[in-house]
This record gives structure tokens, sequence and C-alpha cells, in this order.
């Protein structure tokens, strides 16, 4: 185990390495993140009324409720492509070969190759809640940060099973990610990102009751705008839990027969 | 006597035929119509250097991926050290440094150093002993001077002796190579084969199974020849064992005569 944690460390290492040779979008995402802020703040301005403030389950403000759905998106989004998008890219840079004659297996190449990607989302979502807290009033301080972790790691468990079903996909049909377009896509409208889900129709309520972002999104507003604590949130924390117990197995089955099956028909490397 | 290093044993190779438009989305459940490997059976000493000759499709390639643990066999047993390449691929990749022939696989924005030292890290070696042979190794090639530049500044001969570095890092036990002086200017070339058969082989503790197309690069290095055609070992001998064979005065007419291709003057050979 130790050595499985030592050799992801590595990737994360090289990827930082990688990073620092690149001075400037660090900076131009913090910019852009200022001004992803200020436009969730104005539209929130422009719609906020005590009524909808009335009918958001969570959130004192439409855009603390708003804003706390964008940057679970985005965490959403990392653990569903990260896996994907790391071996896409070592295969079209050609290190993928590379790699796969070392010591280190597919599977801990993969986490390692997605560590570094997942630390830059947690920096780039801390500072669009600094821009929004230190100048748009964004009510960091009710936050419960221990349960917002654990709500964040729970969903990662969850999601990321998706990721490898979909680095699974590439591996055997070279492109594309289903699982991102089907989970973000569903749960763009069914999983409260931007509004209750409350507001839909009645089936497609049943829908986002089915869908595990809907939980995650709740677990997390509860902690993070609301306070709540994890005893209160378990409910939705035991349900991601169920889900992460069986999709990461599954998962990592599936990929492992793909990586095999790739082993069989010589296109491991294929583009 | 010590054990084989590599011992192939019918070993067979498959592919499926490649598919477009919407049937590849089959093509992971086709069944494979194509042969790449007929039935090889061969055996490599320890401290053995042996050439893998053959035209283009031939199967060179493909029995290189098989023992790097990149390919799975049809049907036969691929040993290398002792260990299975399929139930042991880890113990393989443990013992063998493998080079693809190609001048990818480094990290554009890493320099030279900084690639070499993170897969030394992916094979369990200490910074301390990948430094130490990193040096050696660069100096040996006369690359010390471009150690420290950004892959992406490198050209392609240059990022191709890093990747022979990079095989070479952790002493395998088996090297397996495929062209490995295709894109090395004629100086470069003549070193590192000079370097191949002078300093690491004849210390006879690593074994070498490489491709090439290079007629005195066979000649200088291989201890023996194996002439592969469409997938089928049509002969495995010494140079001059082949040579003798076939009535030829060169290891290509050799070739040429064995694999029923025509020679011409230029040193091109084509199917008759």
């Amino acid at each position: 185990m130790r050595r499985i944690l030592l050799d992801i460390f590595l990737f994360f290492q090289r990827d930082l390495r990688i990073a620092g040779t690149y001075r400037s979008p660090f900076i131009l995402e913090a910019v852009e993140a200022l001004f992803g802020a200020a436009m969730f703040y104005y539209v929130a301005r422009f719609v906020d009324s005590p009524a909808l403030r009335e009918a958001l389950p969570q959130g004192k403000t439409y855009f603390a409720y708003s804003l706390a759905g964008f940057v679970f998106f985005d965490y959403l989004n990392e653990a569903l492509d990260t896996f994907d998008r790391s071996l896409l890219e070592a295969r079209d840079a050609g290190t993928l070969e590379a790699l796969l004659v070392t010591q280190v297996s597919l599977p801990v190449i993969l986490i390692g190759s997605a560590f570094y990607p997942f630390a830059g989302t947690m920096l780039r979502i801390a500072v669009y809640l600094g821009w929004a807290a230190g100048f748009f009033n964004f009510p960091l301080g009710a936050a419960n940060w221990p349960a917002v972790f654990v709500v964040l790691v729970a969903t990662l468990l969850a999601f990321s099973g998706f990721g490898v079903l979909s680095a699974a996909y590439l591996l055997l049909f070279k492109r594309g990610n289903p699982a991102k377009w089907f989970i973000l896509g569903a749960s763009s409208v069914t999983g409260g990102m931007l509004f209750p889900v409350s507001i839909l129709p009645p089936w497609l309520q049943m829908v986002a009751h089915l869908n595990p972002v809907t939980y995650a999104m709740d677990a997390l507003r509860g902690a993070l705008l609301n306070g709540q604590g994890i005893l209160s949130l378990g409910r939705p924390l035991l349900l991601l839990l169920a889900f992460a117990a069986v999709i990461l197995p599954s998962s990592v089955v599936i990929f492992s027969w793909a990586l095999r099956r790739t082993k069989v028909t010589g296109t491991l490397t294929h583009r | 006597m010590s054990d084989p290093a590599i011992i192939l044993d019918s070993l067979e190779k498959w592919f499926p035929p490649a598919l477009s438009g919407w049937r590849a989305f089959l093509q992971p459940f086709t069944p494979p119509t194509t042969p790449a490997l007929r039935g090889i059976t061969l055996e490599v000493k320890q401290g053995e250097a042996v050439a893998l000759l053959g035209a283009n499709g031939a199967g060179k390639t493909t029995l290189l991926r098989i023992l790097a643990t990149l390919l799975l066999p049809t049907r036969g047993s691929a040993l290398l050290a002792g260990h299975d390449t399929v139930r042991e691929s880890a113990a393989v990749r443990q013992q063998i440094g493998y080079h693809a022939g190609s001048d990818l696989g480094f990290y554009s924005r890493l320099t030279g150093r900084q690639n070499l030292l993170f897969f030394g890290r992916l094979n369990h070696l200490s910074d301390e002993f990948s430094a130490s042979r990193i040096q050696t190794l660069s100096e040996r090639f006369g690359l010390l001077g471009v150690l420290d530049r950004q892959a992406r500044a490198l050209s392609s001969g240059t990022i191709q002796r890093f990747s022979l570095i990079r095989a070479l890092l952790h002493q395998p036990k088996v090297l397996l190579l495929d062209e490995p002086t295709r894109s090395l200017d004629a100086i470069a070339a003549a070193d590192f084969r000079h370097f191949l058969k002078m300093e690491m082989l004849a210390q006879k503790e690593t074994s070498l199974l490489f491709a090439s197309h290079t007629m005195q690069e066979i000649e200088l290095i291989a201890d023996r020849v194996a002439i592969l055609d469409e997938g089928k070992l049509l002969a495995f001998d010494t140079p001059n064992a082949l040579r003798a064979r076939t009535l030829s005065s060169t290891l290509e007419e050799a070739f040429a005569r064995l694999t029923g291709r025509k020679l011409y003057s230029g040193g091109e050979s084509t199917p008759e």
C-alpha cells in the first residue's frame, strides 16, 4: 500500500513539475474565476426575490445557491473526466507505452495522473469561493468544513467509478466520454445545479430522486451553506457510499477487462 | 548451464481486422482473423544477442511487444527470465528494458534528466542509483550537455538516445530493442552499436533481442539471427551458418533467398 501511495505521489510530482513550466494559466484562471463569481452575483441580483429565497431548499440567497451548484458541477466534471483525459494525453503524447513497461500498473498510472488535476480543481474552487466571499458576500462563515470534506470524498468515490468506466470506453473505442455526457447532461436538468428539483414536472422529479448527483448536491449545499454536520447529512452520505460500493468495484472489473481486450486486439496505444 | 533468457513455445498472435464507420463499435469484440505470428519457437540464451530480421509486417514488433507485456499472445507461451509474460507480467517488466524505436514517450516540458529520473522512480530505483546511472550513460553517449534541456528542445535522434538510456537505466537482464538506431545519425548509430557489442554484451550478463533492417548492425551485434516472414520463423542461426546454408556471400542475400524475395543491386529486396 505504501508503494502504491508513493507511486501515486510520483505522478503528482511529475504534473506539478510540468505545471511549473507554464506560468500564466493559474493567474488567468484566477482572473476568470473572479469574472465567473461576478457573473453569478449579478445574475442572482437580477432574479433574486423573497419568493425565490422561500423556494430554495438551502442557501440564504440565490447567489450562494447557484455558485455552490456551479462549483460542485466543476468538481463532478473532474471526477468524470480526469481518468479518461489522463489516458488520452498519455496515449497521444506517446508516453503510455513507456509507462506500461514500468513497475507501475495502469490503474495506479490513472489514479496518479488524476491526482494533480483534482488538486487543481480544488484550488480553482477555493479561488472561486474566495473571490465570492471577499467581493460578493458569499456566506463562507456558515460552512461546516469537515462535513464539506466528507461530502466531497463521498462524491469522488461515487462518481470516479464512472470516470474509470469512461477510461475503459476510451481504451476500447478510442474517443468519447459517454459517462460524462450522460451524467452531466442529465444532471444539469435533474441534479439541482441552478434551480431546485421541486420546480420540475413530476416525472423529472422522479428521475432526480434516482440520480445520485441530486443527493450529493443537497449534501454539499447543506454542509457549505447551512453548516450541517456529518450526522445530519447521514442519509445522502450513505446513499453516495452505497452507490460507490456498487459502481467502483464494477468499474475496476470492466476496466481490467477492457485493458486485457486491447492487449488481445493490439489497440492499446492506438488513437 | 543457466536457463535461457527467453523461451518462445509455439507462439501465435492473431489480430482482428480493422473496422471503420459504425462497425468500429464491434472492433473490441471481433474475432482475430489476421495472423501476425505463426507458431514461433525459439530460445535466446543468457548473454546472447539475437536479431529479428524480416520485411515490414513480418511480426518483429509484435513479438517484441508480447515480450514487453504490451500484447497478449493468442496461443503458445513466452517466458522471459523464467516468467510467463501473461501470468507474471509484473515480474517480466522488472527484467526488461524496452525501447519502441520511436522518439516519443518523453514529457516535452521536462528535461532529459527529469524524464529519466521519473521513469527510474517508476521502476522503483533509488534516486541516487538513477542519478548515477543517468550521469554515466549520458556521459557515455555524449548527452551531458543536453541533459538539462527540456525534451521539446531536443532533436528526435537525441530523444531516441535518451529513450535507449531509459531502457538501460535499471540494468535489465533482457533488452528488447525495436530498430534501436532508426533515428540516429551514422556516428551515433555506430557508437551505440559499439556500446552494445563491446561494453554491454561483452559482460554476458544481459541478453538482447532486437529488430533491425540494418544488415551491418545485425552482422556486428547478433550472435544469431531469427528470420521472420509473414509471421513464420524461416530460419534461426548464426549469420555465418545462414550464409553457408543459402550459399550466399552476404546476410542480405541469405535473407532474400530464404524469404523468396528478389534482391536488387541497390540492396532493396521485393517479393518475387
